[in-house]
């Protein structure tokens, strides 16, 4: 505070400073001098009235306190006085006063203390600046506490009548918590003065519980004037106010049964008297926080949904027990899919989603209103214990008379919340009729029926929909919609006529609103068969003169339950004027199952149009069927089941003019062409030298079996054995073909050929349908006689002039002819010497000097043994293989390696017919090595029998790998004899059980088979089984399992 | 509490009962078979429903949640004095007589029945409203069973005192907490019951055997 202090009497200072003066030598004196004057001085100073200061509560009034001057005993009289304008003073006994705030600037104060010895004065500056506006301390009016929402309410007076001014204050509140009053809340709350007394309202929600631990609750305030130039503090706390709860005999917990939101945090407590042991929250236990006495509490995070009888915290007390239950959950979620549609216009039914469940069941389960806007008529969802389907809601709202808007709004609440939706519908484009009941059918003619329903509701203001499903047996079935008027006594009847006499009809019905909205269901089906009806016309006719044209031939076609067919002239015509002129006898060809026929349009044509047709290869009366057409068509399209490919028909045209028929045309077709079926008959009429002339027949028509197109002709050289005409269609250039396309051409005749040569001639027919079958001929040309005469006669000439002229040589020159070539040779047989040889090599007589071999001897002797020997070459061919066929087919080709062991192999294959599935050579051969330790028959009962013999080892001599078929049936006696043992345990074979990968991989086995190491030591190039096979110890483990797993109960 | 179910236990046991229901009457004499069928099909009876309460416990205190359904909790008897205790001192539960006898063991099943009907109202599952509506059912046969050896005996059933009448009351002073260890406690005091009937009807039983019969009928309980 600024205060300035004014006064009469020399200052301090004054005296101060002459004491500067003395010598530094006197410095002790000095300063005791010193001293002596501040103790004078101030002795000075409490000789007039001093510190005065004022401060404010109000802002309307100061209360200023000064202390009097030491002397002034009590009840010394002070003036104070106020010099202003009009100078103001004031006697009093005291040394304070209220006096009314000044206005703004200096304000000289002059106090003057009246006292027996005379009277000392003090002037002082006030200025507003140095004014404290300090409020009154606040009190609390009222601390109540809700000990169910651990709320506490704070209330107080904020005495706003005492300022004058608009003011804002600001109010802190502090909690303090237990009896150590330990500060747990301090909030600031602001408000403002307008003049009046106003009670303000403060509430606190505590985390914990109320009733465990006394809260205390204190206020203070601060006044926040903007007009105010002053220095402005906050209030002195007021007295604290506190809560308590007065626990009874029996420990409690708080909260009781609170239900609250999932992921919250909450802190329970237990009030008691006894010592609490511990605490847990469903089976989770949790560290005590000690209170007051023995109070303690838990507190929990982020709690979890609840189970359905809610989470149950617990106190464990020596000899007893308390605890609470919470309910964790969701508030509701905002109802989805709201729906409201009726089905008779009498009750709404609006259904929904409840959406996330809120894990709150029971009493605290949601609950659903629905509300009506318009009407202010409302319904509540009664919850129906049993076998809700608690994914969909709903609710029936009686309908409002004459109420066609309903503005819905749903409203849904648990303890934790609400939620609502709202849907705005016009209920009368909201029907979803019930099914139709008690359908009927009654006839009401041969062609119409009467159907009838029963639709339960009030639709007598709108329209219906109905569609009716009309199903005729082998037919699709054809859907009417009818309009029909509602009515008020659900009986509805609709005629459904263009129906077919006699037959049989299945009828069904559905209904919706004009306004649609859904089809209600179908209603049952109901079968009628129609009533039967008079033909609606007389038969279909036709007539023939007979080919001798002495009788008429009537047809008529019985009429199926045809009511609609074409009408046409229906008496019966004078016979057929068969106007026959030239008529042409046209050709067609269909297209797919029918024909097409046109004709120009002939005015005189005034009745109608008759096509009939018939199978041309049948005999007179030819007629298969007719078919009228209107006089105004110049074309139909004929179509009959009983037309078939490659067969030719007749089809006439015949016009109807003033009530007779004329034949206009005449049509041969197919329905479609095809390739003949028969080759063309030919015949060789004549043969020269150079030609042929070939002729042909007809082919039947039947066999044609479309329009003749043609014919090919094929020919080449060629004998009957050697021919190469095998495909015609290559165009190979040594064939030459000649197609006729003159149909009616029938022979031949082939030139330039040569003479005495076979020729392959072919033939065949075609038609757009294609090649016919061909038919071939061999012919072998004439020879050419004259080239054959003179190619004889000349050579015979030169012969013979040859011969001439030699025989005239020869016999002038035979002399020296003689001399050159035939001298005279004496006859060495004439020759004695020589004659003893004869007896000796009789016969060889050209050999006589040169027999120096002995006579080589026949071989005939070898030829004798190779029935019984085979050839050298053949034993060599047969290889292993050969021998063991059965075995190199079903295996693997991998495993033809193992061939040589074929005839071990089959032996050992004997003995285990049924060993193993798995049919590969090598599997037999590991079936073996197994079946040699270990039978897999009864692999258990021989773990029983022997334990520990199988792991002996046992001496190589009875190796049983070639045993014979006994030797192996016998293996089970294996282990106790002196076979071969494995040194490891048997048991550990029983590992490579069915899902090994051993039983199944074939290649494996090879390997472990085919190694370098003697078969007496294959066992250990099998690895060693690990011990965590899931046969050997998996049954034990989930045995042992199941009971671990079982719930302890 | 042990809420290990044997169900060879139980199918035994209803075996039991079901050859002794057409057995004993036909079986025992031709004239008045006296109250020891009866009293055999009420033991029988009551040996069948200890095997029903202990799937049913099973069920209902892990609808109660923990510390409920743990074996070991043993909370002290809260506010369950209105039930009808068990438990009686070895000495005075053999000087009752039989009708004395008797009267107690109906006049408890009255009211745990009646108890036992307001926990079905409460129950919030469906299908724990249906095991219990089925024990009621069978507790209800049981009462009538006891009501039928009484009236053998010669008893008039006794009537229940205008306005003690038993009620289930949820009221609000009842937390949920002390609603579940009311539940708790019913079971149990059901289960307690049930094994003190065991032990009365066979005493009745021995008692009331004639000592001469024609028939004597023996039955081993195996499974219990």
């Amino acid at each position: 505070m600024d205060i300035y202090l004014c006064s009469k009497r020399p200052s301090w200072l004054v005296d101060n400073r002459r004491m500067r003066t003395t010598s530094d030598f006197q410095w002790l004196l000095s300063a005791f001098v010193l001293l002596y004057l501040m103790n004078h001085v101030n002795s000075q100073r409490k000789e007039t009235p001093y510190d005065l200061k004022c401060t404010t509560n109000n802002l309307q009034t100061w209360d200023c306190s000064w202390k009097a001057p030491s002397e002034a005993g009590h009840g010394t009289l002070s003036e104070f006085c106020i010099d202003n304008r009009s100078r103001s003073c004031y006697q009093l006994a005291r040394t304070n006063i209220e006096i009314p705030a000044l206005s703004r600037g200096d304000h000289e104060i002059t106090i003057r203390s009246l006292q027996d010895a005379g009277s000392s004065t003090s002037k002082f500056i006030l200025n507003e600046k140095n004014i404290s506006l300090i409020p009154d301390t606040p009190e609390i009016l009222n601390l109540s506490a809700d000990f169910s929402t651990s709320t506490l309410h704070v209330k107080w007076n904020d005495k706003g009548s005492v300022y004058p001014r608009h003011s804002n204050v600001i109010w802190e509140i502090k909690i303090l918590r237990k009896k150590s009053m330990e500060l747990v809340k301090l909030v600031t709350h602001n408000t403002t003065l307008n003049g009046k007394d106003a009670v303000h309202h403060w509430s606190w929600v505590s985390d914990l519980p109320l009733e465990c631990a006394t809260h205390y609750v204190g206020i203070r305030c601060y006044v926040d004037n903007l007009l105010f130039s002053g220095h402005k503090e906050w209030s002195d706390w007021s007295p604290v106010k506190n809560v308590s709860w007065t626990p009874a005999s029996q420990p409690k917990v708080f909260p009781q049964d609170k239900v609250i939101l999932v992921g919250s945090d909450i802190t329970f407590c237990c009030v008691s008297q006894e010592k609490v042991l511990s605490a847990q929250i469903g089976s989770t236990y949790c560290p005590l926080i000690h209170l007051d006495g023995e109070n303690v509490a838990i507190k929990i995070r982020n709690i979890s949904v609840s189970d359905s009888s809610g989470t149950n915290v617990v106190f464990m007390i020596e000899d007893n027990v308390c605890g609470t239950v919470v309910f964790a959950g969701y508030p509701p979620d905002t109802p989805q899919k709201l729906n409201c549609e009726t089905h008779d216009l009498k009750e709404i039914i609006c259904s929904w989603n409840p959406g996330r469940p809120t894990g709150l069941v029971g009493p605290r389960n949601t609950s659903y209103t629905l509300f009506e806007g318009f009407s202010g008529k409302y319904v509540r969802f009664k919850r129906v214990e049993v076998s809700t389907n608690e994914s969909y809601h709903q609710l029936l709202f009686q309908m409002v008379p004459n109420q066609e808007i309903y503005n819905f709004t749903l409203y849904a609440r648990n303890p934790l919340g609400r939620s609502q939706s709202t849907i705005l519908v016009n209920i009368t484009e909201k029907v979803y009729p019930h099914t139709p009941t008690s359908f009927k059918v009654k006839d009401i003619n041969s062609t119409a029926v009467i159907l009838s329903w029963h639709l339960p509701g009030s639709f007598a203001k709108i329209n219906l929909l109905c569609q009716i499903e009309i199903k005729k047996i082998n037919s699709v079935q054809e859907l009417r919609n009818v309009t029909i008027k509602g009515v008020e006594n659900s009986s509805y009847r609709i005629a459904v006529g263009k129906l077919n006499p006699y037959t049989v009809y299945t009828f069904r019905i559905r209904c919706s609103t004009e306004t649609f909205w859904k089809w209600s269901k179908w209603s049952n089906k109901k079968q009628h068969l129609t009533t039967e009806a008079i033909p609606s016309k007389g038969p279909d006719t036709w007539r023939e003169w007979s080919s001798d044209g002495k009788n008429l031939i009537i047809y008529w076609k019985i009429w199926a339950f045809f009511s609609e067919a074409y009408k046409g002239p229906e008496d019966f015509m004078n016979p057929i004027s068969l106007a026959l002129h030239d008529l042409q006898t046209e050709q067609a060809v269909g297209m797919g199952k029918g024909i097409l026929l046109t004709w120009h349009h002939d005015p005189n044509m005034t009745c109608d149009y008759v096509i009939k047709w018939c199978n041309s290869s049948r005999s007179e009366p030819c007629l298969m069927d007719w078919r009228k057409v209107p006089s105004n068509s110049t074309e139909a399209l004929i179509q009959s089941d009983q037309f078939r490919p490659g067969v030719r028909y007749n089809f006439f045209l015949y016009g109807c003019r003033n009530q007779g028929y004329q034949l206009l045309r005449s049509i041969i077709g197919y329905i479609e062409e095809l390739a003949p079926i028969v080759a063309p008959n030919f015949t060789v009429e004549d043969t020269s030298a150079d030609s042929i002339l070939v002729k042909w027949e007809d082919i039947p028509v039947e066999e044609l079996r479309g329009f003749l197109r043609g014919y090919l002709f094929y020919f080449e050289k060629g004998e009957r054995d050697t021919s190469k005409m095998r495909d015609l269609e290559s165009g190979r250039s040594d064939i030459k073909v000649k197609n006729i396309t003159d149909i009616s051409q029938k022979t031949l005749r082939i030139a330039d050929l040569q003479g005495k040569t076979s020729y392959h001639l072919v033939l065949r027919a075609y038609t757009d349908g294609g090649m016919g079958p061909e038919k071939s001929m061999f012919v072998v040309t004439k020879e050419n006689s004259v080239g054959l005469i003179i190619a004889i006669l000349i050579p015979v000439a030169v012969a013979v002039i040859v011969g001439v002229v030699t025989s005239i040589l020869c016999y002038r020159k035979r002399e020296w002819i003689k001399e050159t070539f035939y001298p005279d040779i004496p006859n060495p047989e004439n020759c004695k010497a020589l004659q003893f040889q004869k007896s000796v090599c009789e016969g060889s007589g050209a050999l006589k000097t040169l027999e120096m071999n002995p006579c080589t001897p026949n071989n005939v002797e070898v030829l004798e043994t190779r029935s019984t020997f085979p050839k050298i070459e053949d034993t060599e061919i047969i290889s292993p293989v050969a021998e063991c066929p059965e075995d190199s087919s079903d295996a693997e080709p991998e495993n033809h390696v193992v061939v040589s062991y074929c005839p071990p192999i089959i032996e050992e294959e004997i003995p285990n017919p049924a060993g193993d599935e798995a049919g590969g050579t090598s599997q037999v051969i590991y079936i073996d090595v197994q079946s040699m330790y270990q039978p897999q028959a009864k692999p258990e009962e021989e773990h029983e029998k022997d334990p520990g013999g199988g792991a002996g080892y046992k001496p190589q001599m009875h190796l049983p790998i070639n045993a014979t078929v006994e030797d192996i049936a016998a293996e089970d006696d294996l282990d106790k004899t002196a076979g071969y043992r494995p040194q490891a345990n048997v048991n550990t074979w029983n590992l490579v059980s069915p899902d090994s990968p051993r039983s199944t991989d074939s290649n494996s086995e090879i390997v472990s088979f085919g190694s370098p190491c003697s078969i007496n030591s294959r066992q250990f190039l099998i690895p060693p089984k690990d011990e965590d096979s899931p046969q050997s110890n998996g049954g034990g483990w989930s045995f042992t399992n199941f009971f671990q797993n079982k719930p302890n109960d | 509490m042990d809420m290990s179910w044997d169900s060879w236990g139980m199918l035994a046991c209803l075996c039991t009962v079901l050859w002794h229901l057409p057995a004993v009457p036909a079986l025992n004499r031709t004239g008045d078979p006296g109250p020891g069928p009866s009293i055999q099909k009420t033991y029988d009876l009551t040996r069948y429903l200890e095997h029903q309460l202990r799937s049913l416990a099973g069920t209902y205190l892990n609808y109660l949640g923990p510390p409920f359904n743990e074996p070991d909790f043993n909370p002290p008897r809260l506010g369950a004095d209105t039930l009808p205790r068990a438990t009686v001192n070895l000495e005075v539960w053999r000087s009752l007589n039989d009708k004395l006898r008797l009267t107690q063991n109906y006049e408890a099943y009255s009211h745990l029945l009646c108890y036992l009907r307001g926990l079905n109202r409460q129950a919030a599952t469906a299908e724990l409203r249906r095991s219990l509506a089925h024990f009621c059912t069978s507790l209800q046969g049981l009462l009538g069973s006891i009501a039928g050896v009484m009236a053998t005996l010669g008893y008039p059933l006794p009537q229940p005192l205008p306005g003690t009448e038993p009620t289930w009351t949820p009221g609000p002073a009842h937390s949920d907490f002390l609603q579940k260890m009311d539940d708790f406690w019913l079971l149990k005091e059901l289960q307690t019951w049930l094994w003190r009937s065991a032990k009365d009807f066979n005493r009745l039983k021995k008692k009331m055997q004639p000592p001469a019969a024609a028939v004597t009928l023996h039955l081993e309980a195996h499974g219990f």
